[in-house]
């Protein structure tokens, strides 16, 4: 814009054209940017891209109450446009303080949309149906595979940091977690490992393979489950535990916090029979229930009762 | 059942009343002792003496017992309804009655009632059947012919499903889902005494209402007219349905969730033995539904965790397909 325009309205008119053009070509050069750097490797290429594009996604929309925590750990609160509602919620949120405030997706692509995301985290599960239409309007989707053992947990860090723009904080993430389950590792216990079962709503157990099942290993626990027939969703019956109950026993939630039928298990007369017998420690689902660094505070307590140092 | 039938349909086409019910009553008796002998730790030889009681008393007792009371409920349920309604179709899960149930029980839970006092847990599983039933018996009329019953059944089970979901999704709790299929597909699995004492007296009541109107559904096989001319208050026999209905179904499927077609299976193929008597019908059910649910439940549990079904999935099951054929003679039998 140059010359002094004849008319107002040509004016407007030229400047809606030139706009045009230059989105094109600049949309052009990103594309060949971006095409140069596939060959390459991601460090180096990042420089290129960050002539045309701000590095680091700004409006960061998280679908997964798993993403949520790693992305609110990772990433100040202004970049972060939308979480779920969960990562708010106290009986399944690890971080429930920090995500109070938060905007709030209730998911579906209009609503991803309506906060106009640079970046979208999602999990592998319940949203690929959000997740093809937003990737098939162009949007930007990073599903990070979520952890069901401890180094699962890493690579979710990493994952998660890399998305954001944010790999030095996910390696000082990585090795802060690590710090403190090598601390867990180095306390010396006493003889012999005694075994622990995590029983939760529904019936469900500490499977193995399950993130409840890494958490009781690395507190230096035997997990009991691996005793009982476990069915293919990891259930325990009642019955079993009973009749061959573990050294100690880790509720997930206190009989009465949730108000649904799956919970009679927890309040079922046989299992109260059986708190007075066997050490019953209280473990809040929410602190293992994702794989984030927070796990390792599950991991600290149930090693402090592993060690006899905490009474459960 | 089969073997009965089959030993003693020798001569005539229908047994002696108290050799059916007696024989029913042995095979009722058996599924139960063997559902007390049958669990995920066999036959607690292994247990501690103090694990062993508890699992006996606290575990399998209630277990038991709640799957001779339901099975009895449904059973009994599914013939009261057939006679009274005179529809081959009627059953308590197909007509509506026990999503009824289940969303009286889902209502109860989230408001938090079942929290304050324990007994507004089946109280509402027989309130909302009572709506079910009510509403069924109204829209279907009991002169509109079979299909239309189960036409309104449907809608009644339709929406009584649309709202317990609505009810499970606005309680907000992280299992709704999961939770939506122990409603739909119920289960015996973990039950305590507590249920038991929960739902007993409410079954039993409705079962007793039930079973007083049997010689009325006798006499109903006549017609309304001569029923009328007989002596029977038609009234009164509704009230004993629809009450009796409400109870026992409402009542069980609180404490278990929907357990369907046992009330189809079980006076249908008691029919033929009970020489078409719904007074002797009655009864009979209520011992043959006891007997097919504790036997079910014993399969079931043997066969873990190789077949890891619910019971209300293994039910409906056997059902749906037997339902296809009733459908199927009824096609035939109203054809030209």
């Amino acid at each position: 814009m140059h010359d002094a325009p004849p008319l107002p309205a040509l004016s407007a008119a030229l400047r809606i054209v030139r706009r045009r053009v230059g989105d094109v070509r600049q949309r052009l050069r990103r594309v060949a940017a971006g095409s140069a750097c596939a060959g390459l490797a991601m460090l180096a290429c990042s420089g290129a891209l960050a002539q045309d594009q701000p590095r680091k996604p700004q409006r960061i929309v998280s679908l997964d109450l798993c993403t949520d925590q790693l992305l609110i750990d990772l990433v100040p609160r202004g970049r972060i446009a939308a979480v779920t509602h969960l990562a708010a919620d106290p009986s399944v949120s690890a971080i429930p303080d920090k995500a109070r405030g938060l905007p709030v997706t209730r998911g579906g692509a209009e609503d991803v949309l309506a906060h106009d995301p640079d970046l979208v985290l999602a999990g592998p599960w319940g949203v690929s149906g959000t997740v093809s239409l937003l990737q098939r309007l162009g949007r930007n989707v990073v599903i990070v595979p979520l952890a069901s053992d401890l180094a699962g947990v890493r690579s979710a860090i990493t994952a998660v940091a890399t998305a954001v723009g944010e790999p030095e904080a996910g390696v000082q993430a990585v090795a802060q977690f690590d710090a403190r389950l090598a601390d867990v590792a180095a306390t010396p216990r006493g003889p012999g490992r005694p075994s622990a079962l995590i029983y939760q709503v529904g019936g469900s157990a500490s499977a193995p393979g399950t993130l409840a099942d890494a958490a009781i290993e690395a507190a230096g626990f035997r997990n009991a489950a691996l005793a009982y027939t476990t069915t293919r969703t990891g259930q325990v019956p009642l019955e079993a535990i009973v009749a061959r109950p573990p050294d100690v026993l880790v509720l997930a939630s206190p009989p009465h916090a949730y108000r649904t039928v799956l919970a009679d298990n927890l309040r079922h007369p046989a299992l109260a029979a059986l708190t007075r017998r066997v050490p019953t420690l209280t473990l809040p689902w929410r602190q293992w229930l994702c794989g984030t660094p927070h796990i390792a505070t599950a991991v600290e307590q149930l090693a402090a009762v592993a060690r006899g140092e905490a009474a459960p | 059942m089969k073997t009965a039938a089959a030993t003693s349909r020798a001569g005539a086409d229908a047994v002696a009343p108290q050799a059916l019910l007696a024989g029913l009553a042995a095979i009722a008796l058996l599924a139960f002792l063997l559902s007390l002998a049958v669990g995920p730790t066999g036959a607690l030889i292994e247990a501690s003496p103090g694990a062993r009681a508890l699992i006996f008393w606290e575990i399998r007792l209630p277990r038991a017992l709640l799957g001779a009371l339901v099975g009895g409920a449904l059973g009994l349920s599914g013939a009261a309804l057939q006679g009274y309604l005179r529809n081959p179709l009627a059953e308590p899960s197909i007509i509506g009655v026990s999503g009824g149930a289940a969303l009286g029980a889902v209502i109860a839970i989230h408001l938090g009632l079942a929290q304050v006092l324990a007994l507004a847990l089946p109280l509402g599983g027989l309130a909302g059947a009572l709506v079910a039933m009510l509403a069924v018996v109204f829209l279907g009329g009991m002169r509109g012919g079979p299909v239309t019953l189960i036409l309104a059944g449907l809608a009644v089970s339709a929406f009584a499903t649309a709202l317990i979901s609505l009810a499970l999704n606005l309680s907000a709790n992280p299992f709704a889902s999961v939770e939506m299929v122990f409603w739909m597909m119920g289960s015996l699995a973990d039950r305590s005494l507590t249920h038991v004492w929960l739902a007993a007296p409410l079954i039993l009541a409705g079962v007793w209402m039930l079973l007083r109107a049997g010689r009325a559904l006798d006499a109903l096989t006549l017609g309304e007219d001569a029923a009328q001319s007989l002596g029977i208050d038609l009234a009164r026999t509704r009230l004993l349905i629809v009450a009796g209905t409400a109870l026992a179904v409402g009542a069980a499927t609180a404490v278990t969730g929907v357990i369907g077609f046992v009330g189809l299976i079980v006076p249908h193929a008691l029919r033929p033995l009970a020489a078409h008597r719904p007074g002797l019908l009655l009864p009979a059910s209520a011992l043959a539904g006891a007997a097919l649910l504790a036997t079910a439940d014993v399969a079931l549990r043997l066969a873990q965790p190789l077949v890891d079904l619910r019971i209300g999935v293994f039910t409906a099951l056997i059902g749906a397909p037997f339902f296809v054929w009733l459908v199927l003679r009824l096609r035939r039998q109203l054809a030209p």
